[in-house]
């Protein structure tokens, strides 16, 4: 029955992209660390609290600054070499809203296909999104990190309290043995 | 087995129905019935331009997804489109493309924007695109079906389906059914497309994403100033404004246009008029929690904010009958404004 319908959402497909995750190193001592905000409330202050928090605890070593004009498009190709060139890892956020928290894990993937691990720092409102994502993109069991949500109305105080206890999945997320392709 | 002749008329209604139901399991649906689309009818719609079967008339680059000439044609029939339809719903494809918000991630936004597709020339009235009463809808075919085969495209081509990689929070009212014509023939001014470049007369469309429409009430004045300053109050509402970025359009119901045009009020002056006295003091930010804490940029000064990017980004459309004086304050969509132009409607 039916065959004679059109199924409308077949067509030329999608590019296949083979799911591809970076090497990750043991430990983050001595790492450079690329922070990808987006313009979203808080994302800044929150990555900046991660990028502290990674020196101290961690003994990473550079931080790298980058900021995503666009909360919605693909990481510009001129920041993502920039970023490959000069960090050993990136942590990408943060994802609160609909196409920002998709964008984001495109974002770290495009990372990880270039080489460099990424932690991906979404909202966990959005964590439907996110997984829809990674799944569309070939990778349905990408290793992101969950906070809970909102962001964007907390205080200086409270970002800072989420940077911390979002910390150990943060590395974990960059380290070896635990990544998951 | 029935042969043909046995065949009843309520055989075959059955059999459409379940024709339908099969599209809902299939998840084809925006939740209203499909129509189910053979490869002949395809054929019809693909008919109807010259343009390539595989030629990739949009994209949404971070899901790695493209829509072809084809996939739309199929998702127009879908959506009940006649054939004939689909050189606008084409249009309107080209004119969503050069819309920022829509290149980005604006079809998976949380605000769950609407496109709105103005359609210009006489090809309004050759396919019975409505300008007039209800002009917002429902109840006209082309209307109605030219906007939800965007929607349809959207959910079954790229994918982006509610609660999944669309994340509207509650969506706008009338998401995937806002398709007007501008009422021409009782607009004091020229059209859109042709305030945005193109010559008199071109079938043309011109599309933008919106957040809402509001409606503005005003059967009490006859002063272009006091019609004005009321567009102004619904304009610079706070609510609607993600500081430091705040838009709005007018689609304005044809006495008042008229009321504006007949005291010397060009469209650029209307903008203009706006544009200066739309601005939202700081006292009045800082009490909803929108204060820009000393943030400067453009717009913003020692009062307040304006609450209009410039004047040009005021969209402007006469549409609607000539019944009552009312209009409405659109919200688009986006922090970058809206492209300000049309595009042709080609026909082979």
């Amino acid at each position: 029955l039916f065959s004679a319908m059109i199924d409308p959402t077949e067509g030329p497909g999608t590019r296949a992209r083979p799911p591809v995750l970076a090497p990750r190193p043991p430990d983050l001592r001595g790492c450079r660390v690329g922070l990808l905000a987006n313009v979203k409330r808080n994302a800044e202050r929150y990555l900046d609290e991660v990028g502290a928090l990674l020196r101290r605890e961690h003994g990473a070593a550079d931080l790298v600054r980058r900021t995503k004009r666009s909360i919605t498009d693909p990481v510009p190709p001129d920041v993502l070499a920039d970023l490959v060139a000069t960090c050993d890892i990136v942590v990408v956020g943060v994802g609160d809203c609909g196409s920002c928290s998709a964008s984001a894990i495109g974002d770290g993937l495009a990372l990880e296909a270039a080489g460099v691990p990424a932690a991906v720092v979404c909202t966990d409102a959005f964590a439907v999104t996110a997984d829809a994502m990674a799944r569309l993109r070939g990778s349905p069991d990408y290793r992101y990190v969950r906070t809970p949500h909102p962001l964007a109305p907390l205080g200086p105080d409270e970002v800072r309290e989420r940077a911390l206890a979002a910390l150990p999945e943060i590395v974990a997320t960059l380290t070896s043995g635990r990544a998951v392709a | 087995v029935t042969t043909p002749d046995e065949v009843t008329d309520q055989d075959r209604l059955a059999y459409a129905r379940a024709a339908i139901e099969h599209a809902y399991d299939r998840g084809w649906t925006d939740g209203l019935p499909v129509v189910p689309v053979t490869r002949p009818m395809v054929e019809e719609f693909l008919a109807q331009t010259a343009r390539s079967a595989d030629e990739v008339i949009a994209a949404v680059p971070h899901l790695d997804r493209e829509c072809t000439v084809e996939q739309a044609a199929v998702n127009a029939a879908l959506a009940g489109c006649r054939p004939e339809y689909f050189p606008v719903v084409l249009a309107a494809w080209e004119a969503l493309g050069r819309e920022r918000a829509v290149l980005g991630g604006g079809w998976q936004s949380t605000s769950g924007p609407a496109p709105l597709i103005v359609v210009n020339g006489p090809i309004r009235h050759e396919l019975n695109i409505n300008s007039t009463g209800g002009v917002l809808g429902p109840g006209f075919r082309a209307n109605a079906t030219i906007a939800r085969a965007i929607g349809l495209v959207v959910r079954n081509v790229f994918g982006i389906r509610p609660q999944e990689l669309d994340q509207s929070t509650q969506g706008v009212p009338g998401r995937w059914l806002l398709c007007i014509g501008e009422n021409e023939e009782e607009s004091p001014w020229e059209p859109l497309a042709t305030e945005v470049g193109l010559p008199a007369g071109t079938d043309a469309v011109s599309a933008t994403l919106l957040r809402t429409c509001e409606f503005v009430d005003n059967r009490h004045t006859q002063r272009p100033d006091e019609l004005l300053a009321d567009f102004a109050d619904s304009i610079s509402r706070t609510g609607a404004a993600i500081v430091p970025f705040s838009s709005a359009g007018l689609v304005l119901g044809v006495e008042h246009a008229q009321l504006l045009a007949g005291h010397g009020f060009a469209k650029r002056d209307v903008q203009q008029w706006l544009y200066e006295r739309c601005v939202r003091s700081h006292e009045d930010l800082d009490r909803v929690g929108k204060g820009l804490d000393g943030r400067t940029g453009p717009g913003i000064d020692g009062y307040g904010l304006r609450m209009l990017p410039s004047p040009e980004q005021l969209l402007i459309v006469v549409a609607g009958a000539r019944n009552a004086a009312m209009s409405m304050v659109v919200r688009p969509f986006g922090f970058t404004g809206w492209s300000r132009t049309a595009v042709p409607v080609y026909r082979p």
